[in-house]
């Protein structure tokens, strides 16, 4: 039951992806930039889903410290590493889209590229501390300190547009007066539905890949672990020959 | 536990941190000269154009304190070994005071640290005079103290680890930018005579929500640990 209703999350998410993707080439160039400004259609529900990931590790982290669900850290290390590769897209497609409309592809001064950047190193960091701890236990006690601490460039990363003189466009769709196409706006709406459906699927796979892994590990070293007295063997009569 | 026993508990472990710290002098002796060399090795690298360096000063004063400073905010010797760790948890020491204790001493290494290279890097760099400059006292404290801050809980998270040496400059480096850039924008900001506020706001924020966060979680940090 549990299979197909993945299964039916991967199958949405492809649909809605292509659908996303359906809309955005249908919706209008944009003035100056022409084209180029459809790459914001994977680019901003990239970073936004990045957020909602981040948010969901801290959550995670939280609950675990809480009530020590061995689910609450899975969900939160799965949400983590599905974060970390929806902050790389972001990065990416913010870089390409850079290199026409800015004329480079990496902009010392932008505030929100460069806190992008270090919050994508931050949770590579949370990343690697996970992969160096072998127990269970400590490794979701550790990784769940590090979560909420890691949480705290997130709002950086949001307010970096507001805080700092940077090239980047300031809050757009979120603003009451939001100075955006009603059908760009609408094709970016979809795409950002399909994206989560993306993070949705991608989350639950890697969360249930990680009962699998910890399932293993707990069996491995149950194999390893030798019974008391399994180490002396019973005397064999057969073996007390004449040589006495 | 009482505010007094509580406050008393994080004097007498920063009181032992700085004591083996005198002892080994892993950060007076061994990290504070590293970092003066730094200071020295960057215009061999960017060139001797004085107008530059004046420029760059500041900034290079900011990058060699928050790379040589995590040094200093996790050393070798602020880290407990399994005996220490084990009287500390039988003398019943608060896991909170432990941390805040460490934090003490190493805020005070750190700015020694900086008393040092700060003048280092006047006589390198020459970058001029910083109108409002005592302003800059406070932004090195602050400083100080967020990396003080960042390195102990950073410390502590990979506490026991064997990456812990590699490891913990990787999750403390990103970590402390948002210092690295506070700090560098209020230098900015100092020169251009503009204010200043909304930089120190950040940098004060920064470090109370992490010394939050680093208080409430040292219970479950330290069983970790065990």
């Amino acid at each position: 039951m549990r299979q197909r209703s993945h299964q039916a999350l991967n199958v949405l998410a492809v649909l809605a992806i292509g659908l996303g993707f359906t809309f955005a080439a249908l919706a209008p160039a944009e003035r100056t930039q022409g084209d180029f400004a459809k790459i914001m259609f994977v680019h901003v529900p990239s970073a936004w889903l990045a957020f909602l990931a981040f948010g969901v590790t801290l959550v995670g982290g939280v609950v675990w410290l809480v009530k020590k669900s061995p689910l609450a850290d899975r969900i939160a290390a799965s949400s983590a590493e599905v974060g970390v590769f929806f902050t790389a897209l972001a990065l990416m497609t913010g870089m390409i889209w850079g290199y026409p409309v800015w004329g480079t592809f990496w902009d010392w001064g932008d505030a929100r590229m460069m806190s992008t950047a270090i919050m994508f190193f931050v949770y590579l960091g949370y990343l690697a501390l996970r992969r160096s701890i072998p127990d269970p236990e400590t490794r979701a006690k550790r990784s769940a300190v590090l979560g909420i601490i890691a949480f705290v460039q997130v709002p950086l990363v949001y307010f970096s547009v507001t805080l700092f003189r940077t090239l980047h466009q300031g809050t757009t769709v979120v603003r009451p007066d939001a100075p955006i196409d009603p059908e760009f706006l609408r094709a970016l709406m979809i795409n950002l539905g399909a994206f989560t459906l993306v993070y949705l699927a991608f989350t639950s796979w890697r969360t249930r890949l990680a009962r699998l892994e910890d399932e293993l590990e707990e069996s491995e070293a149950l194999s390893d672990f030798d019974i008391a007295g399994s180490g002396i063997t019973a005397p064999q009569l057969g073996e007390v020959t004449g040589d006495v | 536990m009482s505010g007094r026993a509580f406050w008393s508990q994080v004097k007498e472990i920063a009181r032992k941190d700085l004591l083996i710290e005198g002892r080994a002098g892993e950060a007076l002796f061994i990290t504070i000269p590293f970092g003066a060399v730094a200071l020295m090795l960057i215009p061999l690298a960017i060139g001797t154009d004085k107008p530059l360096l004046a420029q760059v000063g500041p900034g290079m004063f900011l990058a060699v304190a928050l790379l040589f400073g995590m040094l200093i905010a996790f050393r070798q010797t602020a880290a407990d070994t399994p005996p220490q760790k084990e009287l500390l948890t039988l003398l019943g020491t608060d896991p909170a005071a432990q941390f805040v204790g460490r934090m003490a001493a190493s805020t005070l290494l750190l700015l020694i640290f900086e008393a040092v290279l700060a003048p280092v890097t006047v006589i390198l760099y020459n970058p001029g005079r910083i109108p409002r400059w005592p302003w800059l006292l406070l932004v090195m404290f602050l400083l100080a103290l967020g990396l003080a801050l960042v390195g102990t809980l950073a410390g502590s998270v990979t506490a026991g680890l064997r990456t812990r040496n590699t490891l913990t400059p990787l999750l403390v480096a990103p970590l402390s930018m948002p210092l690295l850039l506070a700090s560098a924008q209020v230098v900015e900001a100092l020169r251009k005579e503009a204010s200043i506020l909304l930089w120190i706001t950040l940098l004060a924020t920064m470090n109370l929500t992490i010394a939050v966060i680093g208080v409430v979680t040292a219970r479950p940090l330290e069983e970790s640990s065990r």
